[in-house]
């Protein structure tokens, strides 16, 4: 079922000059390991289309159930430089949470216990 | 088996002064270590003491040691700050003035010197140092040369180990490493070297989760919803074990929220490549280590690694580059997208009139696109008000004043129920150029300053 990835992660971002990072963090180890796969370079790059000007690489860490996504050149030159009012990329992570993928609905089940029994409903 | 408690009273330049407070008074903590600084900070203070040769350091750090100094001396936790800045002996100079003034007998000052290569630039490219830019490969320095304001290096431990070695009750540091300021109190309690890179790695990486103070207890958190008292949040402690294991907590009956989630939120925060967190103290693997939940409120962060610290230092070089305008003005039902869009324009179709040359123009719909850009989708409804955001890079500060005076323009000109606030002011930007230099060309230097 197409979900946006907001309902299978969290997502955190910050800057390092023209940088940004984009942690994903899976909201289970199944999510993590369907991410992985499904969460590529190359759709990360076509989600944020002219705003990422530069290279996009992937690390994933399974001991964090993350993937930490480096997009460079994406902040409008910097934050010290950027015309951008979110000079140092911290709703980025926001804008990531809105991409859409089509995962199998007993992982979006599982996302939505994760994210009751957090109490984020 | 030993360890130390150490806590993170800051994380940038305007932090809450009084998590801090709750720390020293309740954290059971032994340092706390506060972060002040970030490039465009030292970009600024660099500035102010270029015009200033008594300023260029946080002028927090006064009334912050007026109320820190006697809570800390009454239960001897010591203090490390990088909120020298760009003057950290004026700095210590001043927290000395402060110290003189309270009772608190006899306090030991460590200075930390050295970050500042601005000097020896020109010798090191000499010698064949490129300074290439990290971000952009440009290895051309010398394009930018008389425009640099700034170069600092980000510098590690070493100095402040062994001003705590030396009985200082403070230590005052320019630009060391946000890192550094935890590394420091770590390595020094529990008797590391840099040989122990393992350890040095677990140091780095418990000081990489609490540096940013807020930001694990429930700040910037994806599970913002559910933070106990949120105005009321307490700061990270972290208890750092011999065996290189630790705990990461916060003060009892503290606000905001600590678990898994917020510690794997600041793991990933600001960083590359996470099997090589690189500081100048040495560089972390984030991809190996474990997190578990040890009671509520209480993280227990086990199997860090690390490996042996570079030949190199981060510098960050800060030079001229024009100037910023921008200006903001709203916009009321009805038809508030439509006003907002007609003014964009207005005020573009006015700079084409005026003649201003911008070198980059901007315009946002704020509560439509501000944030998210193209990203966001366009929704079509009828908004109670709509802003825009105007801003420009410009070469020089009249032009870019050109831009906020022709948003100011719609306050008359534009339509129906036109507001803005207060007008903004023309600033000037310092742009980065992020590069590397020999460790041996940034020889750090210390000296303890006896007050009181």
């Amino acid at each position: 079922m197409k979900v946006t990835l907001h309902e299978l992660a969290f997502a955190r971002s910050g800057d390092k000059g023209d940088v940004c990072n984009v942690g994903v963090m899976a909201k289970s180890r199944r999510i993590h390991e369907h991410l992985v796969r499904a969460l590529t370079i190359e759709r990360v790059r076509a989600h944020f289309g002219a705003m990422v000007q530069g290279a996009i690489e992937a690390y994933p860490l399974d001991n964090l159930d993350s993937i930490n996504f480096v997009l460079r050149g994406a902040l409008g030159g910097g934050a010290t430089k950027t015309l951008r009012f979110d000079q140092t990329g911290k709703a980025m992570a926001t804008a990531m949470l809105r991409l859409e993928l089509d995962v199998p609905a007993e992982l979006v089940e599982e996302a939505r216990r994760v994210t009751s029994a957090l109490g984020l409903r | 088996m030993h360890s130390v408690r150490i806590a993170s009273g800051s994380a940038f330049w305007g932090d809450m002064l009084e998590p801090a407070v709750e720390l020293i008074e309740k954290g059971d903590v032994q340092y706390v270590g506060f972060d002040h600084l970030a490039e465009l900070t030292m970009a600024i203070l660099n500035r102010t003491k270029a015009k200033d040769p008594k300023a260029g350091y946080i002028p927090d750090i006064v009334p912050w040691m007026q109320r820190l100094l006697p809570l800390a001396r009454a239960r001897g936790v010591r203090l490390v700050t990088n909120a020298g800045g760009a003057n950290p002996r004026q700095a210590a100079l001043e927290v000395g003035r402060v110290a003189s003034s309270l009772d608190i007998g006899t306090l030991k000052i460590g200075v930390v010197e050295g970050d500042d290569i601005l000097g020896k630039v020109d010798a090191l490219r000499a010698q064949g140092w490129k300074f290439q830019n990290l971000d952009t490969g440009e290895d051309d320095l010398g394009a930018i040369r008389d425009r640099l304001v700034a170069a600092n290096a980000y510098i590690g431990a070493d100095v402040i180990r062994e001003h705590l070695a030396g009985g200082a009750d403070v230590v005052i540091t320019g630009r060391a490493s946000d890192n550094a300021l935890y590394v420091g109190p770590v390595m020094h309690e529990l008797g590391w070297d840099y040989g122990d890179v393992d350890r040095v790695g677990a140091a780095i990486t418990v000081g990489h989760i609490i540096e940013c103070a807020g930001c694990v207890t429930g700040g910037m958190s994806n599970l913002w919803k559910i933070s106990e008292r949120p105005w009321a949040m307490g700061f990270p402690i972290a208890e750092v074990w011999q065996n290189g294991d630790a705990v990461i907590e916060k003060p009892p009956g503290s606000g905001g929220v600590l678990d898994e989630w917020t510690v794997k939120e600041h793991l990933i925060y600001e960083v590359h490549d996470p099997a090589s967190y690189l500081m100048p103290d040495g560089v972390a693997d984030f991809t190996a280590l474990r997190l578990a939940a040890d009671g509520p409120g209480r993280v227990r962060v086990t199997g860090m690694k690390g490996k042996p610290r570079p030949s190199t230092l981060k510098v960050c070089f800060g030079y001229r580059d024009g100037f910023i305008g921008e200006g903001l003005a709203f916009f009321p039902w009805p038809d508030a997208l439509a006003k907002a869009e007609w003014a964009a324009r207005w005020v573009k179709e006015r700079l084409a009139i005026c003649g201003v040359q911008c070198r980059e123009l901007r315009v946002d719909l704020v509560g439509v696109d501000m944030l998210h850009g193209e990203l966001a989708p366009r929704v079509d409804r009828d908004f109670n008000e709509v802003g825009i955001r105007v801003a420009g890079r410009t070469r020089t500060a009249d032009e870019a004043d050109a831009i906020r005076r022709e948003v100011t323009h719609l306050w008359n000109s534009g339509p129906l129920g036109s507001c803005f606030g207060v007008p903004l002011k023309v600033r000037p930007v310092v742009a980065l150029w992020p590069s590397l230099v020999p460790r041996e060309a940034v020889p750090v230097t210390g000296e303890i300053l006896e007050v009181g």
